[in-house]
This record gives C-alpha cells, sequence and structure tokens, in this order.
C-alpha cells in the first residue's frame, strides 16, 4: 500500500464512507465514533472489517491491506481513522503514516501482503502457477517438492515448509520438511494425535494457527502457521507453511496457499506412490533374501528367477515343498531343506518350552509362600507341649510340604530353557517322561528293561530335549491304542551300542500302516484330529541336535509301532 | 532387643514367626497390610522390623521408603531385615541398596534364620 499511486487532489476531494463489519461495531460504539468518510479522488470506498484477529481494509477498487488487530492497537487505529489529520489525508500517506508510527512488526506484515505498484492479480497467479509446474516437474521425491514449495513467489518470506503425512494403516504419521530453508526435519506421531491435528486444521475456516496450539504435534519450529489438509484413498496429509513470527496471516496469504496446495495435490499423490512403492519393493525384497527358506519365483515369460541366499544349484524339482503361481507370469517355488527343520521347528519348539516354563514359574511362585507357612507352621507345633501322635502327625505334614517344594522346584528346573548341559543317568531320563506321562499312559501296561545296566549310564544331553522326545513316544503310543480292544501293552527297551545309547518305545498297537511310513517325519503330516503334524519332526529335530537320531523301525513280524531314540555316550 | 514388628501377609507364616520369638522373650506386634505396619513403625520404637516384600497394599520398599521418615539410613539398615521369595537381580540390588539384612524364602534353615533376624 504504501506506493499506491494516488495522486492527492485537494480541490475535487470528497469523503468516502467506512463501512464497519458488526463484529467490531462495538469497539465503535465504546469510542463514540461514527462511520465517517474520507476524500479520495476516486471516491473509493473503504470498509474495515475484523477477520479472526486481523483488521482488514477494504479499497472498492478490489485492492486491500490488512494489519494485525491487538485490542491495543484498535484503538489507535480508530483514532487515527477518526481524526481531521486522516480524514484529509490521501488514503497511502494514511496508512503509510500509520505503518511508520507504530513498531517494525506491522510493517512487516503490512508489506508482505500487499501487492507492488501496477502488479495486479492475475499476474501473481500467472507467476505462481509457472513455478509450480517447474517445481513440480523438478522434484523427484516429496521431501523436495516441499522444500521447494518456498520458491513460490508469495512464499519468500516463508521460512518453513513440511507435510505431515499418514499413508492409511500405517501405524505412524510422518513429518517430512525443510525448517529455516536448510534444515531437513523428519519426525514420527500417534496417529490418533495426527487425527486430532488434521481434523482441527480441517474444521478451522481461517487456516492459520500458532504452533504450541497442537502440544502432541510437536512442530519443529515456534510461530504462527498456515496450514492445509489434503486426502485421499491411500493417504491425509497436512501442509503446513510458517514464517517464524507470531502474527497471524493475511486472507490474501490464505487463499493463495491454499489454492497451491491443491494445484500440487496431483503432485504429492505421485510422488507418495512413487515413493512408497519404491520402499515397498525394497523392503520386500530384503524379506525375500532373508526367508529362512530356499525360495525362487520364476518368470513364466522371460524365464529369469530371482532366488533367495538359501537356495542352491542342486536342489530339485522334487525337493519343492510349496508352490504357488502369484500374480502375472510367476511361480513361487519353496524348497523342503535341513533350514525348514533349523528354523520353523526351534521356534515352536521354543514357544512350547518357554510357555511351559512360565507356567511353571508362577506356579511355583504362586504355591512357595503357602506352603513355606505350613512348614513353619507345623515345624513350630511339633516343639511344642502335645501328644506324641500329634507330632508324628506335624512331623509328616513338613515332610509332605517338602515333598511339593521339591516336586515344583524340579519341574520348573526342567522346564527353563538351559544352555548349559549337566550330565545325567539315563533312569532319571526314563523316570521323568515317564511322570509327565503318567496320565496318559494311565490304562496301558508298560514294561521298562535295561539292558546292560545301561541306567546308570551317564549322558551329557539337555534332560528336558531327552524327557520331551521320549514323552513325546509314549503319548503317541498311548493315544494310537486309546480305542484298542484287549490288553494295552507299552515296552521302553534301553540299551547300548559302540557309541550309543538306544532307547526303543514299542507298543501292541495299530502300528503305522506303510503307505503313511514315508511322510512320517514330514512337518504337518499327522493321522491325529487334533494333532499338528509337529511332535515327531520337532523330536527328531532335538535328536539330531544332540548328535543322535530318531527312527521308525519296520518288522514285518511284529505288531504294533516301535520307534528307536540313539543318542550318543558321552 | 525387645520389641520387634512383623510384615507378612501370610498369616501362616506371621503367626509362627509371631510365636517363635515370643518363645524367645520378644514382644511381637505384627501386620499383614503395609499401611498398618507404616502407622506402627511411627508410633512405636521396635527393635527389629521383619519385612515381607510382596504385600497385599504396597511393597515392603514403600514402607522403608517411609520409615525414613523417622529413621537415618544407618539406622534403616540395623533395623530392617527382608523377608522375600522373589530373589530376582533388581529386588536383590534394590534391598543391597538399603544395606539391611535380607533372608530368601523358605528359610533353607530356620535356625540360621533366626540368628539373622536376632542377632
Amino acid at each position: 500500500m504504501e506506493n499506491r499511486p494516488y495522486p492527492p487532489n485537494q480541490e475535487t476531494s470528497e469523503y468516502v464512507k467506512i463501512f464497519i463489519d458488526p463484529v467490531i461495531m462495538s469497539d465503535f460504539q465504546k469510542l463514540n465514533l461514527e462511520p465517517f468518510t474520507l476524500t479520495t479522488e476516486e471516491k473509493a470506498q473503504l470498509s474495515i472489517l475484523k477477520r479472526g484477529d486481523r483488521l482488514w481494509v477494504n479499497f472498492s477498487d478490489g485492492d486491500h491491506c490488512d494489519f494485525p488487530y491487538y485490542q491495543k492497537n484498535v484503538t489507535t487505529v480508530l483514532e487515527g481513522l477518526a481524526t481531521d489529520t486522516f480524514k484529509k489525508l490521501p488514503l497511502s500517506d494514511v496508512f503509510d503514516g500509520f505503518v511508520k508510527t507504530t513498531q517494525g512488526i506491522e510493517k512487516r506484515v503490512f508489506s508482505s501482503v500487499s501487492l507492488s505498484p501496477g502488479e495486479n492479480v492475475k499476474d501473481l497467479w500467472d507467476e505462481i502457477i509457472k513455478k509450480i509446474n517447474l517445481i513440480s516437474g523438478e522434484s523427484h521425491s516429496l521431501s523436495s517438492l516441499v522444500e521447494k514449495l518456498l520458491d513460490v513467489p508469495f512464499l519468500q518470506k516463508f521460512e518453513t515448509s513440511l507435510v505431515i503425512l499418514h499413508l492409511k494403516g500405517q501405524t505412524k504419521a510422518e513429518l517430512i520438511g525443510t525448517v529455516w530453508r536448510f534444515e531437513k526435519k523428519q519426525s514420527f506421531f500417534e496417529v490418533k494425535d495426527f487425527n486430532a491435528f488434521f481434523n482441527s486444521i480441517k474444521k478451522s475456516k481461517i487456516k492459520s494457527f500458532t504452533s504450541d496450539s497442537f502440544p502432541k504435534i510437536n512442530l519443529p519450529f515456534n510461530g504462527s502457521f498456515l496450514a492445509k489438509e489434503v486426502t485421499s484413498r491411500k493417504y491425509s496429509l497436512v501442509a503446513v507453511v510458517s514464517r517464524h513470527d507470531f502474527l497471524s496471516y493475511g486472507k490474501d496469504e490464505i487463499e493463495l496457499f491454499e489454492t497451491c496446495i491443491d494445484l500440487l495435490q496431483p503432485h504429492f499423490e505421485r510422488l507418495i506412490d512413487q515413493e512408497f512403492s519404491d520402499k515397498r519393493i525394497s523392503e520386500l525384497r530384503v524379506c525375500l533374501k532373508d526367508f529362512p527358506l530356499p525360495l525362487r519365483i520364476r518368470d513364466g515369460i522371460s524365464g529369469t528367477s530371482f532366488m533367495n541366499d538359501l537356495y542352491t544349484g542342486e536342489l530339485q524339482e522334487k525337493d519343492i515343498f510349496f508352490n504357488k503361481k502369484v500374480k502375472g507370469p510367476f511361480t513361487l517355488d519353496l524348497y523342503d531343506s535341513d533350514e525348514l527343520r533349523h528354523y520353523a521347528f526351534d521356534l515352536f519348539h521354543f514357544q512350547r518350552i518357554s510357555l511351559l516354563g512360565e507356567l511353571l514359574n508362577t506356579l511355583r511362585h504362586e504355591l512357595s509362600n503357602p506352603l513355606f507357612g505350613l512348614k513353619l507352621g507345623s515345624q513350630i507345633f511339633a516343639t511344642m507341649d502335645i501328644s506324641t501322635d500329634s507330632k508324628e502327625i506335624m512331623k509328616e505334614i513338613e515332610k509332605n510340604v517338602n515333598r511339593c517344594q521339591v516336586i515344583i522346584e524340579n519341574f520348573s528346573n526342567l522346564y527353563q530353557v538351559q544352555s548349559v548341559t549337566k550330565p545325567v543317568t539315563i533312569k532319571k531320563i526314563i523316570d521323568e517322561s515317564l511322570i509327565l506321562s503318567k496320565s496318559e499312559v494311565r490304562e496301558v501296561r508298560k514294561s521298562i528293561t535295561y539292558e546292560n545296566k545301561a541306567e546308570d549310564l551317564q549322558l551329557e544331553v539337555p534332560l528336558i530335549f531327552v524327557v520331551q522326545i521320549i514323552f513325546n513316544l509314549i503319548v503317541n503310543s498311548a493315544q494310537a491304542m486309546k480305542n484298542m480292544e484287549g490288553p494295552k501293552e507299552m515296552c521302553l527297551i534301553i540299551s547300548t551300542d559302540s557309541d550309543h545309547v538306544l532307547i526303543d518305545v514299542k507298543d501292541n498297537g495299530p502300528g503305522i500302516p506303510e503307505d503313511k511310513l514315508t511322510h512320517l517325519f514330514k512337518p504337518f503330516f499327522t493321522t491325529k484330529t487334533q494333532g499338528t503334524g509337529l511332535g515327531l519332526v520337532l523330536s527328531r529335530n532335538l535328536a539330531v541336535k544332540m548328535g543322535g537320531n530318531l527312527e521308525y523301525l519296520v518288522n514285518n513280524n511284529e505288531k504294533g509301532a516301535h520307534f528307536r531314540l540313539s543318542l550318543p555316550k558321552t | 532387643m525387645n520389641t520387634i514388628l512383623i510384615i507378612e501377609d501370610e498369616i501362616l507364616i506371621q503367626q509362627s514367626l509371631k510365636k517363635l520369638f515370643e518363645r524367645r522373650g520378644l514382644k511381637v506386634d505384627v501386620s499383614a497390610s503395609g499401611k498398618l505396619a507404616i502407622d506402627l513403625i511411627l508410633h512405636n520404637n521396635y527393635d527389629r522390623i521383619i519385612c515381607d516384600l510382596m504385600l497385599q497394599d504396597i511393597s515392603g520398599f514403600d514402607v522403608i521408603e517411609e520409615a525414613k521418615r523417622k529413621f537415618s539410613p544407618e539406622e534403616i539398615s540395623q533395623k530392617f531385615v527382608i523377608m522375600t521369595a522373589y530373589n530376582s537381580p533388581q529386588v536383590l540390588s534394590r534391598a543391597n541398596s538399603y544395606k539391611c539384612r535380607l533372608l530368601n524364602k523358605p528359610f533353607d534353615d530356620l535356625e540360621e534364620a533366626m540368628k539373622t533376624m536376632t542377632e
């Protein structure tokens, strides 16, 4: 406004009317001011409006300017407008005068929003649109587009440009942008905080905010800012620009900014799509490379393949464990291998053990206090002046409590995942397995035979591993015989050869049909309705880990199943 | 040593210990709740306080913290005996920070435990 071409012409001066928005009418009334007129050659009409916290001064020729509305200043403004001096001065001088009489802050706002002399809105728009086309063509990433937004003519006095982006389905919203025109920023917000922020921006009519209005969204600058939300099927986004001061923004700026963001929307969309599909592809590539099974994706048209690190040339068609046609001409093959057992079944095994361990630990903690109470109580009673019979009972209570404590202790130690292995006797292994499987084999007649005094042999193996294998074999056998007529018999024979201890589990049940034998140790193969098909796979895997093996012995003369676990002698 | 306070919410343990101390001629107060125990500590002068860590309302450590209003750190370390069934490293390191005696439940040797508590 300061250079508004406005040749003063005292002779033909006329008064113009000032229109006052009802919102600030009360302020005028307080000051006892009547709407008044100004002299102007162009018979320009001047209206003062309060919009948000700003005062707007509109001229009838379509030009306008604004300045911040502070309670203190409105008085100054109105008083200034009311003075005779004001009335006589050409408009440009009045506003220049006003600007000069207050401190620099107003001056800055004033000059930043006004159009240069002779410049018209259409020219400015042409320039903005040209710039937007240029920067969107130059930008190959969302962050560079956001940064270049500050080159758009009316945003050149801004210091910060950023977007907060939430891709639908993601757990975080991401802030991408540039602060102070050079410092790249990136941070993350919770989705619910972002949504609250997004909705406030969406509902706001003035689109002008201050950084402390959103405590959950920690913006990397202080001051007021302009914001505009954009939404599409795939994402929600808020674009933010700020000058880093605490002054609010003019209508021009808000309108220009909103229009800019609208113009940029298709470019945001394109860049987001591109960036995140790149990201997805590279993540997928990493996942496939590290996939714990040999894997190959064949392109049916070109004949080329993608293979991961575990794939070796030795693998053949027959090793394919899983095969699926995927999108387009591609086929995915997964190969069965040692890795399958190592990776997948270690995990199953570990989960099982740790769950049981947790359970037993809780049980131990919950029981140990009351048991201790019982023990202390019975000890004290035993030393009191009571009959010998009662004393005996007290001693028995104490003994039983001790036994309970030992049992709980043993069980929870058994199911701890141990890394150190202590030497353990075969007998201990067999006994533990039988205790664990006791309820399952109630109806089965069991015989245990140790050959060559094998019971006292010491093995250096993790007790829990071996117990689990034997437990598995016993339970399998008992379940197979469950609906069988006649006596159910199971025998455990423990023998040795030169390097191994052999533990044979035999029963007189239905046995395993010949056609099922080849699948016996394959994962997910089961004959039970409730089975996982992992028991035997896990067991063999454990046996192999300990340097032993687990096999099924076929003897055509014998009825029933016969498994043999071999473990290396120490 | 004349008076002793037992803070333990397992009544069997609490009463058994009470009997044991009374037989040795001590005057014994008991509390199953941490809050009541704090009240007792602030209004009485105990020579020894046996404190379980896992109480129903607050933890034994909270009781010790409250007792700091009355006792110096030296007095805390002498008066308090901590009893616990959960000897995780975290619990042990916190218990050690008070420099007081620590007893694991269940007691391996009752006589030994009594000695620790009354010495």
